[in-house]
Order: C-alpha cells, then sequence, then structure tokens
C-alpha cells in the first residue's frame, strides 16, 4: 500500500472533531493545527455549525478577522461566563464617560481663566457611583435598536 | 364558545424550535414571544443548547445579567458580522486614546495661562514700583527747579527735563491710564468670541477644543509684549538725560561709548549752552570735553 504523496496535518477544527479534513476545510486557513485551544473555546461556545455558517455569510478576506474576534469573544466568555466580553465594554465606556466629564470641566476650566483671569479650580470630584434602582451597575453603550428589546432593556437598568 | 384559560403563549425559543413551552423553560422569561428577532440573533450566535449549557452553569440569580450579555452580544454580532464586540471595545479604546491625548493638551494649556498670569503679575508689580519711584523721582525734579539761581539756567534745565517729564506722562498714560490689562481684556473679548462661535457651529467635534486651544495663545502674547517694549523704550530714553544733567564727567565716560556723529553734535550743542550759562570754572571743563573731543 503505497502512502499519500502529500498529506497535509488536519486543521484543529478537524482534529478536534475527529473527521477527516478536507482540502476545502473552511476551518483550516483559520484553525491550525498548533492552536488547539483557539478553536476548543469557539466550539464550546457558539458550536462549529454556527461559526461555519457565520464564516459563509462572511466575503473571504474577512474571514481572518471574524474568527479572530469569535476567538476573543469564546474567551471572555469562558473567564467571565455572565458578562462575557460585554463587561470590558461596559468597563471601557465608564472610562469614556468620565474622561469626557473631566475634559468638560478642564475646558470650562480654561475658558473661565482665560476670560477672566481668575485661578483654576480644581477638578470635578469623580462622578459618583450607579444608582441603587439598577439591576447591576451594568452600562449598555449600544442600543439595539429593536423596538421590541427596549423595554426589556429600559426594566433591567440599561442606560442609553 | 369556550374561553381557553391559563394558557399562555409560547417564547420565542420554543416557537422557533416548534416545541411544547413548558412553564419551566429556562428561555422563556428571557425571550417573550414578541422578540422574535432578538431570539434569532442569539440562536445564530450560540444555539439554544449552549445558551441553556451556559444558563445551568451559573447560579439562577445570575441568570438575568448572563442573559442580557448574550442578547447583547448576538445582537451586535448582527450588526458587526465580522469584528462583533471586539470592533465596539477598539472603538471604545480609540475614543479613550483621542480624550486622554486631549485633556494633556488642555492640561498643558491650563499650564501656561497659569504661568503666564504669574509672570503677569509680578511684571506688574515691577512697574507700579517703578512707576512709584519716577514719579518721586520727577516730584523731587521739579522741586529742585524751582530752586534754580539764575533764570538762565532755567531753560536749560526746562529744555532737558521737560522731555523726560513729557515722556513721563507719556509713560504713566500708557500705563497707568490705558494698562495692559486693556489689550488683555481685548484679547479675552475676542477669544470669548471666538470660543462661542466654534461652540456655536458644533460643540461634539473634537478637533474644535484643540483648534481652540491653538489660537488662544497667539493673540495675548504679542500685544502684551509690544506694551512692555514700549515702557522699556521710555525708561532707556530719559536715563541719557539725567546723565548729562547730573554729572559732566559721566556724560563725558558716556560719551565715549555711543556713535561718533550723533555724540559730537549733541556736545557741540551742549557745550555752546554751557559756554553761556555758566562760570569760568566750567568753561576750562568745557574745553577739556573739547579737546578730548578732538583727539578723539
Amino acid at each position: 500500500m503505497s502512502s499519500s504523496s502529500y498529506s497535509s496535518s488536519p486543521c484543529a477544527a478537524c482534529k478536534f472533531l475527529r473527521r477527516k479534513c478536507m482540502p476545502d476545510c473552511i476551518f483550516a486557513p483559520y484553525f491550525p493545527p498548533e492552536e488547539p485551544q483557539k478553536f476548543a473555546n469557539v466550539h464550546k461556545i457558539f458550536g462549529a455549525s454556527n461559526v461555519s455558517k457565520l464564516l459563509n455569510e462572511v466575503p473571504t478576506f474577512q474571514r481572518e478577522d471574524a474568527v479572530n474576534s469569535l476567538a476573543y469573544e469564546a474567551e471572555a466568555r469562558l473567564k467571565d461566563p455572565v458578562y462575557g466580553c460585554v463587561g470590558a465594554i461596559s468597563v471601557l465606556q465608564r472610562q469614556v464617560i468620565t474622561l469626557q466629564r473631566e475634559l468638560d470641566a478642564t475646558n470650562a476650566n480654561l475658558f473661565r481663566y482665560a476670560y477672566n483671569e481668575m485661578p483654576p479650580l480644581r477638578p470635578p470630584p469623580p462622578p459618583p457611583p450607579p444608582a441603587a434602582g439598577q439591576s447591576s451597575g451594568f452600562y449598555y453603550p449600544y442600543q439595539w435598536n429593536d423596538p421590541s428589546d427596549e423595554d426589556n432593556e429600559r426594566s433591567s437598568g440599561g442606560n442609553m | 364558545m369556550t374561553l381557553k384559560g391559563g394558557a399562555t403563549s409560547a417564547c420565542a425559543a420554543c416557537k422557533y424550535q416548534r416545541r411544547k413551552c413548558i412553564p419551566e423553560c429556562l428561555l422563556a422569561p428571557y425571550f417573550p414571544a414578541d422578540q422574535t428577532k432578538v431570539f434569532q440573533n442569539a440562536h445564530k450566535l450560540f444555539g439554544v443548547s449552549n445558551i441553556v449549557k451556559i444558563l445551568r452553569s451559573l447560579d439562577p440569580s445570575q441568570h438575568a445579567e448572563a442573559m442580557r450579555s448574550i442578547k447583547y452580544q448576538a445582537n451586535v454580532r448582527d450588526r458587526f458580522p465580522v469584528y462583533g464586540c471586539l470592533g465596539v471595545i477598539r472603538q471604545l479604546y480609540y475614543q479613550i486614546q483621542m480624550l486622554e491625548e486631549e485633556m494633556h493638551t488642555v492640561l498643558t494649556q491650563l499650564e501656561m495661562y497659569r504661568q503666564h498670569h504669574h509672570h503677569q503679575q509680578q511684571q506688574q508689580q515691577h512697574q507700579h514700583q517703578h512707576q512709584i519711584s519716577s514719579m518721586a523721582d520727577d516730584v523731587i525734579s521739579q522741586l529742585e527747579l524751582g530752586m534754580a539761581p539764575s533764570n538762565n539756567a532755567l531753560p536749560l534745565f526746562n529744555q532737558v527735563t521737560h522731555q523726560p517729564y513729557t515722556m513721563q506722562n507719556t509713560y504713566s498714560s500708557s500705563d497707568i491710564d490705558s494698562p495692559p490689562k486693556d489689550n488683555v481684556e481685548n484679547n479675552s473679548l475676542w477669544i470669548q468670541h471666538l470660543f462661542f462661535d466654534t461652540n456655536n457651529h458644533g460643540t461634539s467635534n473634537n478637533d474644535s477644543p484643540i483648534a481652540i486651544q491653538s489660537q488662544l495663545l497667539v493673540p495675548n502674547s504679542e500685544p502684551l509684549a509690544d506694551t512692555q517694549h514700549q515702557v522699556v523704550q521710555d525708561y532707556d530714553e530719559i536715563h541719557p538725560f539725567f546723565d548729562s544733567i547730573d554729572d559732566r564727567q559721566s556724560y563725558i565716560d558716556t560719551k565715549d561709548a555711543e556713535d561718533s556723529s550723533s555724540s559730537e553734535e549733541s556736545l557741540k550743542e551742549t557745550t555752546q549752552l554751557m559756554v553761556g550759562n555758566v562760570g569760568s570754572k566750567d568753561l576750562k571743563s568745557a574745553a577739556a570735553c573739547f579737546s578730548l573731543t578732538s583727539v578723539n
């Protein structure tokens, strides 16, 4: 029995799924066998079939970015099963709001100083913590414009 | 007609899967029947089984928050199929970076204003003190004029002292009546006008505050510098006349440091006046001046 002239190593996805890695395997370019954990995470959170459908809907030149973003989200969800990567978004959005407030106050101070020749005021105190009425103090920066979902967002304390 | 009692509509998840929605359905509280699009997005990204798996790994008190984040993540992925939440995170990082840079710029501007204000205050104090001292000197010199022995001496002194007095007036009028503050106020009004105009055009633009700040510095520095330079010039012109009156020797010494042509003419005028108005001793010294001039 002659051995195959050329046999490429199966991709991480086909290795994990224990199937033959075909030449047109959609996962092969983005899940190399050297990174088995990457596919394992993605499969655990999203599932191989969902990832395959998502990649088929995306142009070829953007598939690598899509896979990398899915891998990032999967890893974040494994580390934090409750909030996943949305936790990072919430933290960053609060930081943006705080910085914006500080900048506005500093600009106002600069204007006062330039116009009135008065000594500059101290920077404003940090903003108070979220109101007690909110369920978790979680901030969702991006509002999903689905009207049916607005009530659910409002009731759970989402702030937009 | 019989009424259905106690029948609740199936949740979006069970409706999609075409199965009976049991009361213990985990997804029913989070996917009401009217939120089909939201469920479709979540199902497309995670799948029902994976969502249930996540919920079962968590405490029931955490289910609501977990479902909220899952729905949010799915909706973002639906809107941004390639980058999803990662795109939002990158955008926020960029926004933070821009805000920090802008804050740094504003703080730098503030520090420069602070230093300028402090420097300006110090200069005003110095100018005020000098003004008081020179006004006092002027009063003293006027008193001395009033006690001069001959009327012929008066024109010389009057001629010589009148100019510094005029300059003194100019100096005082430029500083007391119209102090540099007026220039600062005019500049401040211009700054205010610019700031309001930029605000009227739009406050959301991050470039506008930076544009304002870059223009704030320019008009403030030059007019103030011009005023101060004018003051210094006046003071320089006053000083030599005092030297010529008080100390002829010092005048001779200073004469060597000046240009020859202008100094010779002024020397001739001075010596002519001095010959006409002073005694013999003075004549001899004046001749000495003349001889020194000829040597040079």
